[in-house]
């Protein structure tokens, strides 16, 4: 177990750290150049800016699919086959490739011949160019992925729903609590470890985003869906850059391991509590 | 109708390629004796059945060499690959590749020099596609290349919108063009904000992207002009941009142009039978209009053999090369495709068979070569097409930036780049 650990995720870790300080294009001989590739990578604003939409579009993830998530189990959480094809419906989404998500929504949405600017067109709201329009195209993709995971999102809440002892729903409605109160004070507490759940695996697929953003816009209009491991993609495989990718790797890997302790930190201090 | 015709065509390319494919996996198993020579190429649908037919013919011509032709994605998912495999002495003997990355394979010492190949300097190739053409320069270097699909930039017109006699011949004549051809639901102009069509415009407006002396100008005021041309057509209306980059692009314009959401657009002369034989309306092949100059950039690949195979490969590899530009060859593979017939022998085989006079749109291109620009043999030159260039044109036409600003920020960080 040691060794296929030290082999597929230790030795490529160390082996990115180590390019990292190098010039390298595959080609010529690799040339040492200390944190030049770091500095590179500050200095042309790439780091931060990809990092910066990385973390724009998985806030909105996160958000969104767990709000849309809880919303969707709530909804459809009761016998009865209507309920049972909306959660198939609902969940079907999370099955479907990303490239034929991606072909989907290019065409729905297309800013002049899309379904949802001539929808929007036929009651007077001008078109919006979702992605062509560096303001509008990463929350495009946020929604994209939205849509994607939501499902997941849902089937999960479900899970943690269907967990929730009825006794308590039946006590908390014999004190006198209604639908609204039983959902805010029963409902929800008991759902916070299936909430923390949701957000920790919504955070990693949108920080793991890359089909979408590479069928969709290729990182543009200008540079406003870079999202970090594309930008990592950019770096080696068009601009044959092996050490600034490297740089980014690495710095890729040190924002998910603090995400990573923070989100552990928190569940022990809930688990302490 | 668009749908159904788009569907057909499909089907016809798709069932093309598949036969092709058919016939590749029967011709995949070399006879025994045979050289067998793998070959990386990077295109789809008819392109790469056509290719797959010359391999095959050129399999069954003769006895000793069996090429294996690979599919490797698109251009630069194909180079990356390569690199990949050259950093991991697995290259294969042949592929092709974009003429911007010719000069860095060649500085890094990954191409094979073919001047002491047998015929190599008396190939018949058009004047403005061997190296010594597509390069400034590239006759005082060791040839390294050798053309095989190669383009220019075109316009396509619907030609049920567009019915004047000729094409707009002056910057002025097309943005006037655009104006009248715009419609509520339809652009009457569109082009991707693409490096290949800015440097189009560079060299019409008198400039170069990159200066006789190496200088990295970005076109200096012709870049300006040229940005600011694009940005004056898109303000106004008349000009789509699409979505997406590189041939994401282009493919998008292509379906916005079979649609009928665009009159006129800009695209490679190697989309001609694609366009002709999917669209429901005539397609118009047109010449680029001219600046203060008329002067259009040169596309496609070339041929390159990597010098890290074995010599009995490139010898075999060669002998394909060969056998590609023989007229017969050449003259099958530019009618099929639309690509450029690179050799004189096989632009003057469809001269001689009526092809061009029953196909005129396939010799717009043919004729702009008189005007071809060369690019330059700059190391960096890719780069600065990448991670410079593209990114300052989208964020000036999308963010309606000064085009002077924009290119001269473009230009500082080209000095980085460059290195």
């Amino acid at each position: 177990m040691l060794a296929v650990l030290g082999v597929f995720f230790v030795y490529p870790l160390l082996s990115a750290l180590c390019t990292s300080f190098y010039d390298w294009d595959l080609l010529t001989p690799p040339r040492f150049v200390g944190f030049d590739n770091y500095r590179a990578v500050v200095a042309s604003g790439e780091l931060l800016a990809s990092l910066g939409t990385t973390l724009l579009v998985s806030g909105v993830v996160v958000l969104g699919s767990l709000l849309l998530g809880l919303a969707l189990a709530l909804a459809v959480h009761r016998p009865g086959p209507l309920a049972a094809l909306a959660r198939s419906a609902v969940f079907s989404a999370y099955v479907v490739s990303w490239v034929s998500v991606g072909l989907l929504f290019l065409w729905i949405f297309d800013a002049d011949a899309g379904v949802v600017n001539r929808a929007l067109g036929a009651v007077g709201i001008g078109p919006v160019k979702w992605l062509t329009s560096t303001s509008v195209a990463p929350f495009t993709v946020a929604l994209i992925v939205i849509w994607k995971v939501t499902g997941y999102a849902m089937v999960v809440f479900l899970s943690g729903l269907s967990s929730i002892p009825p006794e308590l729903q039946e006590a908390a409605a014999l004190d006198g609590a209604g639908p609204i109160s039983r959902l805010l004070h029963v409902t929800l507490p008991l759902l916070r470890p299936t909430a923390a759940f949701v957000a920790v695996t919504s955070l990693i697929a949108s920080f793991q985003l890359f089909d979408v953003v590479r069928l969709l816009t290729q990182g543009g209009p200008v540079r406003s869906t870079t999202v970090l491991v594309y930008a990592i993609y950019e770096q080696l495989f068009r601009d044959l850059r092996v050490g600034r990718a490297s740089a980014l790797v690495v710095v890729f890997f040190l924002v998910l391991a603090l995400l990573t302790w923070l989100k552990l930190r928190a569940f022990r201090a809930e688990a302490a509590a | 109708m668009h749908r159904r015709a788009f569907l057909r065509s499909a089907a016809a390319t798709g069932g093309a390629a598949a036969l092709g494919s058919a016939a590749g996996c029967a011709d995949r198993e070399a006879p025994r004796g045979r050289v067998v020579v793998p070959f990386w190429f990077m295109y789809g649908g008819r392109n790469r059945a056509t290719l797959e037919t010359l391999v095959t013919r050129f399999n069954r011509g003769q006895g000793e060499v069996w090429f294996r032709a690979v599919f490797q994605g698109d251009y630069f998912e194909g180079l990356a690959k390569l690199r990949t495999a050259l950093a991991a002495g697995a290259a294969p003997p042949l592929t092709h590749v974009v003429g911007e990355v010719v000069p860095y394979l060649a500085e890094a010492g990954v191409l094979e020099p073919l001047d002491h190949y047998p015929g190599a300097h008396e190939l018949p190739l058009h004047p403005a596609l061997g190296q010594a053409g597509s390069f400034r320069g590239g006759e005082q270097r060791p040839l390294v290349v050798v053309p095989f699909n190669r383009s220019t930039p075109i316009a396509y017109a619907n030609g049920r919108i567009y019915d004047a006699p000729a094409a707009p011949a002056t910057w002025l004549e097309l943005e006037q063009t655009a104006r009248a051809l715009t419609r509520p639901g339809r652009f009457g102009f569109g082009c991707p904000i693409d490096w290949w069509y800015w440097a189009a415009l560079v060299a019409q407006a008198g400039g170069h992207v990159v200066e006789l002396d190496g200088a990295v100008t970005l076109g200096g005021d012709a870049g300006v002009a040229a940005l600011g041309f694009w940005q004056k057509l898109v303000d106004a209306g008349v000009m789509k941009q699409p979505p997406g980059r590189d041939y994401n692009a282009w493919e998008q314009l292509s379906q916005d142009f079979l649609a009928g959401r665009v009159a006129m657009i800009w695209s490679s002369t190697a989309f001609v039978r694609y366009l002709e034989e999917t669209a429901d309306f005539p397609v118009r092949a047109l010449p680029l209009p001219r600046g203060v100059r008329a002067a259009v950039p040169t596309g496609g690949t070339h041929f390159v053999l990597l010098k890290s195979a074995a010599q009995e490969l490139k010898l075999a590899a060669w002998r394909f090369v060969r056998f590609v530009l023989e007229a017969d060859s050449m003259a099958f593979w530019a009618s099929e495709t639309g690509y450029l017939p690179v050799t004189t022998e096989a632009a003057g085989r469809l001269e001689a068979n009526g092809f061009f006079a029953k196909h005129p749109n396939y010799r717009v291109a043919l004729d702009q070569l008189s005007v071809a620009e060369p690019w330059p043999w700059s190391k960096s030159l890719f780069r600065i097409q990448r991670e410079v260039v593209q990114p300052a044109l989208e964020a000036a036409v999308l963010e309606h930036l000064d085009p002077g600003v924009a290119l001269a920020r473009a230009q500082k960080l080209a000095q980085v780049s460059a290195l």
